[in-house]
């Protein structure tokens, strides 16, 4: 299987720019999800890959192959040998599941037995054996998504793309998918993209996990990299949830900076790379969020907050907490009593952030 | 670790100095450009010589001759002319004005009261829309002209007498209502069925009652769609050739149509130029209003088709003048629909039709078959057959295949195309005619195409370009864009994804497009008047020239003829592929 690069892919409609030079490396038999908000761009650059549209200009290979390069190569989606399962399935409601997984061995012209016997072990391989002869309306959602599934592993493909593949099952079976979808991925080794906006969906499916926003990729990295090493307060804002609190930088020396949070009576020592001192911002995962239980130290960086409100979520607690000014959410799976409570922000746990981390992007949005 | 990879700047000059790419121009971009383009010049292309020929002193069939403003001149000081113009606009109001009264008044009461028999009473209005208009205006001559047998057996038998002389611009405009009413009624009734009960409930929260709520909301809410029918029955009006070539004939009225017609076939020689000359100017009328009925009401109305659902709405409570009016509703729709129709039918299997003579007494098939030995029926019955099927089947697949094109693709100039698809309905169909005329003759001054049933078909091909493509397109675009797209990745070109999923769903459509295209093509005249010969004779044009002149059984027996293949068309129609009748 091939790897998959991107380089300086341009695309507008119209006026609008959806993606902004884009350069993009999936690695071979792996998986890479594009993670964003609505809009961002992600199916834009799907479909770029799979030639449903022209992009205005970069370049896009598959391993050696190129695909796309300006205005002097455009394979049209059928010579590109992807397998794509689009947001809506698009099964093809007048051909059996049989005739669905056989269109693109058909147009490869495979000889009937042997495209009998690959359609089956592909249909095999998505557990639908026993579905073969029924009309996609006999299906319920979840295997209609899986004879898209078929369908685009059918010829092999040399890359499959995914657009946002469960967003119309509900959580449970979301949930099975992805297992499902990961450990056949694996076993295939196919490379693939994969597109959604569900962050828990990317990090646990993923080899790697590209974060965009407004066309633009504000973070590439493995799912722990993206989570615990956010490269901007985006990234840490869109990937799980984080408590983003003003502080000011006193000093900083290039491995930690002193820095002193509103309601915090000792300036914090957080590892950071930055010289500058001055108003930033810190974040803290609500989960990493130390409370500390009666009997117990309270110790360096802690601070008693009052309790805003309490919810019960099933598996864990959620506190919200007024911080001075601001509000701080903490999660445990151990409730609290009490309006007040003293909690721990450890500096190996906060991350921080100087206000113009991306100057480039930033200065790029004002123009527009 | 973390790896962000800075994204490298956009070139100074930011975005938009990025240069477009050209297009990849493979086999696929070939066969748009090469299709939209034998489209194009088939569709707008004709209309050029019209122009060419009223701007011409000689002919273009003769040589020489010279660019001219005297076919104007002689057109716009001719007094004839003039006149044509105030009966074709008297008329036009006339009847725009009473088909959208009595479109929006019945929409009204068959859709939102509990008038007894409403669904039947519809049914009856709505007749006219799918018969062939002229054997609807051969039934009202038949029965309702002061000679006429319903008028007769009136005055002699009873008290009653007919206050209209059907053979006036009066008289015509509610011939023509009976043709036209149903048209508002169809455009009406989507819109009033598509109400959201919830909004008449708001207003009888604050206090109106149930009329005032029906009059305040929902027939406000008609208000684009009455303008919208407005415009387009008026239009209608000034070109239809039938109903004044049969009505007017005996007291010498002319409208515009009949004025063009006129002059073409029964003056020696004929005036071309000055024809041509009127045929644009009625060009430039009939976009000029239509253009303005777009502006006006948006696209929305371009692909009114008849859907909505009948529940969801409630019924007004009448309370018992319900009754009255049902039976009111009835004897009109008994005048201006059933006893036309009856009439035809009666004429036709009838030595004499009059009243002193019981009908009875005189049944006969003699109607039907001198229609049958008469070579000129039944050759203008086998072409029309085969300009229907034939020619019904050809479009329906290059309507298909265009719309693909328009709709379905990346190709560069598919806006172009789908305006070039709706813009047949903005020429009147005489003008198509004549288009087609001059365009063979320029081409061909053999005459070899013309003598053939090619250029005929072409004609009203192109002429119902537009109503198979509105019929058609609702279909296609509820295709999902993702389906096509799926298959193109599974490796399928351009054409095999058409052909394999796309026209393959639409393909109950492209039926329903068939038997509509059938039956106008079947029925219509007004392309072929310009353009027939001995030897291409057509129904519909054969029907309205006798009709002009006679009214005798024959035509009668034609009529009939059209009218019972017209309906077994729509019926099979029906059953096979839900087509409903469409504005
Ligand atoms: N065909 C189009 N014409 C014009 N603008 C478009 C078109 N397709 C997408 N866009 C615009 O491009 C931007 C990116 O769209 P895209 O579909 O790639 O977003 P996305 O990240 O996939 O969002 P979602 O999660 O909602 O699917 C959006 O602002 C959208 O409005
Ligand atoms: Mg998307």
């Amino acid at each position: 299987m091939p790897e998959l690069e991107i380089e300086n892919l341009r695309k507008s409609f119209g006026d609008n720019t959806v993606l902004h030079d884009l350069s993009l490396t999936v690695p071979d038999g792996q998986i890479t999800t594009l993670l964003g908000p609505s809009g961002c761009g992600k199916s834009t650059t799907l479909w770029s890959i799979a030639g449903l549209h022209r992009p205005d200009s970069g370049r896009i290979s598959f391993g050696g192959r190129v695909v796309f390069d300006g205005a002097r190569i455009d394979l049209p989606p059928e010579r590109r040998n992807c397998g794509v399962v689009f947001q809506s399935y698009a099964v093809w409601p007048h051909m059996t599941v049989f005739d669905n997984v056989a269109y693109p061995l058909k147009l490869r012209k495979v000889r009937s037995a042997r495209r009998r016997e690959r359609v089956l072990e592909v249909l095999g391989l998505v557990e639908l054996g026993d579905h073969v002869d029924r009309y996609p309306h006999q299906l319920s959602g979840g295997q209609q998504q899986r004879v898209a599934l078929a369908r685009a592993l059918a010829h092999p493909p040399d890359m499959l793309l995914l657009d946002e593949p469960f967003s119309n099952l509900d959580a449970k079976l979301r949930d099975r998918s992805r297992d499902w979808l990961r450990s056949l991925q694996q076993r295939v080794g196919v490379t693939t993209v994969f597109v959604t906006h569900d962050q828990d969906e990317a990090l646990s499916m993923s080899d790697q996990v590209v974060v965009m926003s407004g066309g633009e990729i504000r973070q590439i990295g493995t799912p722990r990299d993206v989570y615990e090493n956010p490269a901007d307060l985006f990234v840490a804002d869109f990937v799980g949830t984080a408590n983003i609190l003003d502080a000011t930088t006193l000093a900083a020396d290039g491995t930690t900076a002193t820095v002193r949070l509103d309601g915090l009576a000792d300036p914090l020592r957080v590892p950071h790379a930055g010289t500058r001192t001055g108003a930033v911002s810190v974040t803290i995962r609500p989960e990493a969020v130390h409370i500390v239980r009666a009997g117990e130290a309270a110790g360096p960086n802690t601070v008693t907050a009052k309790v805003e409100t309490v919810s019960y979520l099933g598996d864990h607690y959620r506190y919200v907490l007024r911080l001075g000014g601001a509000r701080l959410v903490a999660t445990t799976t151990r409730p609290v009593d009490g309006t007040e409570m003293t909690v721990r922000l450890a500096p190996g746990d906060l991350r921080l952030f100087e206000p113009e981390t991306t100057p480039d992007h930033e200065q790029e949005y004002d123009d527009e | 670790m973390t790896s962000l990879r800075a994204p490298a700047r956009p070139p100074v000059g930011g975005s938009r100095a990025a240069r477009r790419p050209l297009r990849r121009l493979d086999g696929t971009t070939l066969s748009h450009y090469v299709i939209s383009a034998v489209a194009g010049v088939l569709i707008v292309g004709p209309i050029v010589p019209v122009v060419v020929a009223s701007l011409w002193t000689t002919p273009l069939y003769e040589s020489g001759g010279e660019p001219t403003l005297a076919n104007y001149r002689a057109l716009l000081t001719d007094g004839a002319w003039w006149s044509a113009v105030w009966n074709s606009v008297l008329f036009a109001t006339l009847m725009t004005v009473g088909s959208v009264v009595l479109g929006v008044t019945s929409a009204a009461l068959f859709t939102r009261t509990n008038l007894p028999g409403r669904r039947l009473l519809a049914g009856i209005f709505l007749l006219p829309v799918v018969l062939p208009g002229i054997v609807l205006v051969l039934g009202w001559s038949t029965m309702w002209s002061q000679a006429g047998f319903a008028a007769t057996w009136l005055r002699t038998n009873t008290f009653l007498s007919v206050p209209l002389d059907l053979y006036s611009v009066p008289g015509m405009a509610l011939v023509g209502i009976s043709v036209a009413a149903p048209v508002v009624f169809l455009f009406s009734r989507n819109t009033l069925v598509a109400v959201d009960p919830a909004l008449e409930d708001a207003a009888r929260t604050s206090g109106a009652g149930p009329v005032r709520a029906l009059t305040t909301v929902s027939v406000r809410l008609l208000r684009p769609t009455v303008l919208n029918s407005t415009l387009l029955i008026f239009v209608i009006a000034l070109e239809v050739l039938g109903l004044p070539l049969v009505l007017g004939f005996s007291n010498d009225i002319d409208m515009i149509s009949t004025y063009l017609y006129n002059n073409w076939t029964n003056s020696s020689p004929p005036r071309h130029g000055l024809v041509s000359a009127g045929a644009v100017l009625m060009l430039l009328t009939v976009s000029g209003l239509l253009l303005l009925r777009n502006k006006l009401v948006g696209d929305v109305g371009r692909f009114a088709a008849v859907t909505g659902k009948p529940t969801g709405s409630r019924a007004l409570d009448l309370g018992p003048i319900r009754w009255v009016l049902s039976a009111g509703m009835l004897a009109l729709l008994s005048v201006m629909v059933l006893v036309p129709l009856a009439g035809v039918v009666m004429a036709a299997s009838t030595t004499v039709f009059t009243p002193f003579i019981s009908p009875w007494a005189s049944l006969t098939t003699a109607n039907f078959e001198a229609v049958f030995a008469n070579p000129v029926f039944t050759r203008a019955l086998v072409n029309s057959l085969l300009i229907a099927s034939v020619g019904g089947a050809l479009t329906t697949v290059a309507i298909a295949v265009l719309s693909v094109i328009a709709h379905r693709s990346d190709f560069r100039f598919r806006g172009g195309l789908q305006q070039s698809m709706m813009w047949p309905r903005m020429v009147p169909g005489l003008v198509t005619g004549m288009a087609f005329f001059w365009s063979v003759i320029v081409l061909d001054p053999s005459g070899a195409v013309r003598a053939s049933l090619w250029a005929m078909g072409l004609a009203f091909a192109v002429r119902n370009l537009a109503l198979g493509y509105s019929a058609f397109y609702p279909a296609l675009a509820g295709v999902g864009r993702e389906l096509d797209l799926a298959a193109r990745t599974a490796g399928a070109t351009y054409w095999t994804a058409m052909r394999t999923i796309v026209l393959r769903l639409v393909l109950p459509a492209m039926g329903a497009s068939f038997v509509l295209l059938f039956v106008a093509m079947l029925n219509d005249a007004e392309p072929a008047v310009f353009l027939v010969t001995d030897d291409t004779p057509v129904l519909g044009l054969t029907m309205l020239q006798l009709a002009a002149t006679n009214i005798g059984g024959n035509v009668a027996a034609l009529g009939v003829i059209q009218m019972v293949i017209t309906l077994v068309v729509l019926g099979v129609g029906r059953g096979l592929f839900g087509v409903r009748p469409n504005a």
